[in-house]
């Protein structure tokens, strides 16, 4: 859009200029201002040469040459005293004003760095100081349950060596007791024995009774 | 049917003083206009420019910042390097005066480049002649700023009888002659061309079926030219600012 309305407005100057120039040359071709400067020629007693001579082209007109100069010089004072150096301070203050926002992003940068450096050494402290944590605690463990594991196999151990004692103590019981009544069997057998005086085989007989009597009963 | 009458080049770029100002020497013709015309231009561009400094420049700040830049950067830093920084206002005003006075020559109504008659090219080029010498004068002292002109090194010194006076009228002679004719001869050929174009246009459109319908050629390249002229008005004043710059270098520097 902006670039058809550039378009159009270089179409409407160009037409302007055109229809300017063409009108002017015109212009030009019906006003006999030749015509009139011919007359005047001729009337100072010219001819017609030197109304169709050429104006040389190549001597400037003085006063073309003292506007010229004086032009030039409101021109080149314009500009030296008071337009560049504005538009050059215009520059400058925009430049030390670039250089000033550079150098104030320099130095947050390297403030961020510094500052990232010592986020990281904390991180790294943190770190070294989290695994030293971890592994005291896991050699706390380790020391926790080897002293459980330790204290379980000594009252197992304990409880085994009771579980014997009483075991023994019991065999012992046992046998002890075992032997009071083999020996009060025994005692009853012989009393037996004793109390009837029988043969060899009555005697078997009766021990056998006996036993096997001990043996129901117990 | 073609009998057109082209004017006179004297009906083209002679114009008449106004206000009974003729035939004095400050008759203010046209030519004198386009140069008011160039110094109000000029000087309200750079005052709406820097009266409000933005930081961040838009509009007329930018675009006089980017004439700035141009000539200091463009022309000045590419010729002359650091030194020639002190000659940025006068070939910042050698280019926008002599842009604004050509520019005149597609403005409608003036329809004039200032350039187009000898005497603005031949005061800008004598005067760039003046600088550039003395500040050779200045630079190297006269004497030397003479051999440094002259004489180029390595020069056999059979030669020199043949060089010193080649260099002396390429340098001091034939120099400003070319700097002027190199514009004027550029931009009075450009409105020539246009008033011809013109003047074809102007016969013929309007005049019959046939002669509006031959007419639209010279139309069509009235309208090419026209547009070509905002082109050379601008090149025109960058060449002869550049060459003033190279010209200065030349005077100025210790190499060869």
């Amino acid at each position: 859009m902006k670039r058809f309305k550039l378009l159009l407005l270089a179409l409407g100057i160009t037409v302007v200029a055109v229809f300017g120039m063409t009108s002017a040359a015109s212009a030009e071709g019906d006003v006999p201002h030749a015509s009139e400067a011919c007359i005047h020629i001729l009337e100072d007693g010219g001819t017609i040469d030197d109304c169709q001579a050429a104006p040389n082209q190549l001597l400037p007109a003085t006063n073309e040459l003292i506007w010229g100069a004086v032009a030039f010089a409101v021109v080149f004072g314009v500009l030296w005293k008071l337009g560049m150096p504005a538009i050059k301070a215009g520059m400058a203050a925009r430049s030390d004003k670039i250089k000033a926002d550079l150098d104030a992003a320099e130095s947050e940068r390297n403030e961020a760095s510094e500052i990232l450096a010592q986020y990281q050494a904390q991180l790294a402290d943190a770190r070294t100081e989290s695994a030293r944590i971890i592994e005291e605690a896991r050699q706390a463990a380790d020391d926790v349950r080897a002293n459980l594991q330790a204290k379980a196999e000594a009252d197992i151990a304990e409880l085994r060596a009771r579980a014997t004692a009483d075991i023994e103590s019991a065999k012992v019981q046992a046998v002890a007791d075992l032997r009071g009544e083999v020996t009060a069997l025994a005692i009853g057998a012989a009393e037996q024995v004793v109390g009837r005086n029988l043969d060899a085989e009555t005697n078997a007989a009766l021990v056998e009774a006996y036993i096997n009597q001990v043996g129901a009963n117990s | 049917m073609f009998a057109t009458e082209f004017p006179p080049l004297s009906h083209i770029v002679n114009w008449p003083g106004f206000g009974g100002t003729e035939g004095q020497w400050y008759e203010f013709n046209k030519i004198v206009l386009v140069y008011v015309f160039a110094i109000l231009m000029i000087s309200v561009f750079f005052f709406v420019a820097s009266r409000k400094k933005a930081l961040v420049p838009t509009g007329t700040q930018n675009l006089a910042e980017i004439a700035v830049d141009f000539i200091e950067e463009g022309i000045v830093m590419d010729t002359m390097g650091e030194p020639g920084k002190k000659y940025s206002p006068f070939l910042l005003s050698l280019f926008l005066f002599v842009w604004f006075t050509n520019i005149f020559g597609i403005i409608p109504v003036i329809q004039m480049p200032a350039s187009a008659r000898i005497a603005l090219p031949l005061f800008l080029a004598l005067l760039a002649y003046f600088v550039y010498h003395v500040s050779g004068m200045i630079e190297h002292g006269p004497i030397k700023y003479f051999k440094h002109a002259l004489v180029p090194p390595g020069v056999p010194a059979a030669l020199l009888l043949l060089v010193v006076p080649i260099e002396f009228i390429s340098k001091f002679l034939v120099q400003p002659f070319s700097h002027t004719v190199r514009l004027f001869a550029n931009m009075l050929a450009g409105h020539i061309l246009l008033v011809t174009f013109g003047v074809l246009t102007a016969a013929l459109i309007g005049t019959g079926v046939l002669t509006t319908v031959v007419g639209l050629l010279p139309l069509v390249a009235l309208i090419f030219f026209t547009l070509f002229e905002v082109l050379v008005a601008f090149l025109q004043a960058y060449v002869f600012t550049l060459l003033t710059g190279v010209y200065i270098n030349a005077a100025i520097s210790h190499e060869h």
